[in-house]
């Protein structure tokens, strides 16, 4: 029995910080904290993709990583593919007025925006592992994806 | 931003999977944020694909540019899926053809030749922000 595969799901907002925040955190857990376990998908793909992309919530358990408080991503796969089974609002780790500060750029990162990105990193495993935890002994929810 | 903005929408897919949905980001944002800041604003692109009334509306009233780092064209279609009129769909595919070998980098940072193509690729495509910005 393999590893269950786990869905993250940033909004990668485009109108503030905490777009650009949700995003490198959940490419970090893609490529550094749980390269093995973490898959993504691109949130419009949900309207752009197939019904493969729009099965993606029920085929594997999401959290998704909202960078403000209109939940564009929990709001959006909880619509278009399927119930999430846990949540991370950057503002709820950095601060509602940082994380709905004026976008970035990656070119203008500093040391503070990366320990943002670290502590929402954190917070995403922390659920990630707990979901692994829960999937333990048990028959996978899906086929592959 | 009002809800009437004459502004050109420059809406870019941020893909998260490869870099070129960080380059199409990239150039939306030093396209608003520096060249074009009269004449262009971004759209949540998240926002849009909740169909949420109010970005709806937002993007019913003016023209859209959508930035694209993949054949699916998610931006292009979530505009259009709400409503919006995308006035320019830009691939990023056709901007790399200009440069041939370049490696731009990673979905999470852009190295030299990835800040190369999107300082190039903005400042070509503010012509085009300004051209549709006129014709309003």
């Amino acid at each position: 029995m393999g590893s269950v595969k786990i869905g993250v799901v940033s909004c990668s907002g485009e109108d503030c910080l905490g777009g650009t925040i949700s995003r490198l955190a959940t490419r970090k857990m893609m490529e550094q904290i749980r390269p093995d376990d973490a898959v993504t998908l691109c949130l419009p793909l949900f309207i752009a993709g197939g019904e493969e992309e729009r099965g993606f919530a029920a085929a594997h358990p999401t959290i998704t990583v909202d960078g403000c408080g209109k939940w564009c991503a929990k709001r959006a796969t909880e619509r278009l593919s399927g119930k999430v089974s846990d949540v991370v609002q950057v503002a709820d780790l950095i601060g509602t007025e940082t994380a709905e500060g004026p976008i970035l750029s990656t070119r203008n990162i500093t040391p503070e925006h990366l320990e943002m990105v670290d502590k929402v990193a954190e917070e995403i495993r922390l659920k990630f592992d707990r979901i692994a935890e829960s999937y333990k002994g048990k028959a996978l929810p899906i086929k592959g994806f | 931003m009002s809800s009437m903005s004459k502004k050109v929408k420059v809406i870019p897919c941020s893909g998260i999977g490869k870099v070129h949905g960080l380059v199409a980001r990239e150039i939306a944002l030093k396209l608003v944020n520096e060249i074009c800041t009269q004449e262009a604003e971004t759209e949540c692109l998240g926002y849009i694909v909740t169909e949420a009334p109010e970005i709806a509306e937002r993007i019913k009233d003016g023209k859209c540019i959508t930035i694209d780092g993949c054949p699916k064209m998610c931006a292009a279609k979530s505009v259009a899926h709400v409503g919006g009129s995308v006035t320019a769909e830009v691939r990023i595919v056709d901007i790399l053809k200009e440069y041939r070998g370049y490696k731009p980098g990673t979905a999470t940072t852009l190295n030299d030749q990835g800040w190369e193509i999107v300082d190039g690729a903005a400042e070509k495509l503010a012509n085009r922000v300004r051209e549709i910005y006129g014709e309003e």
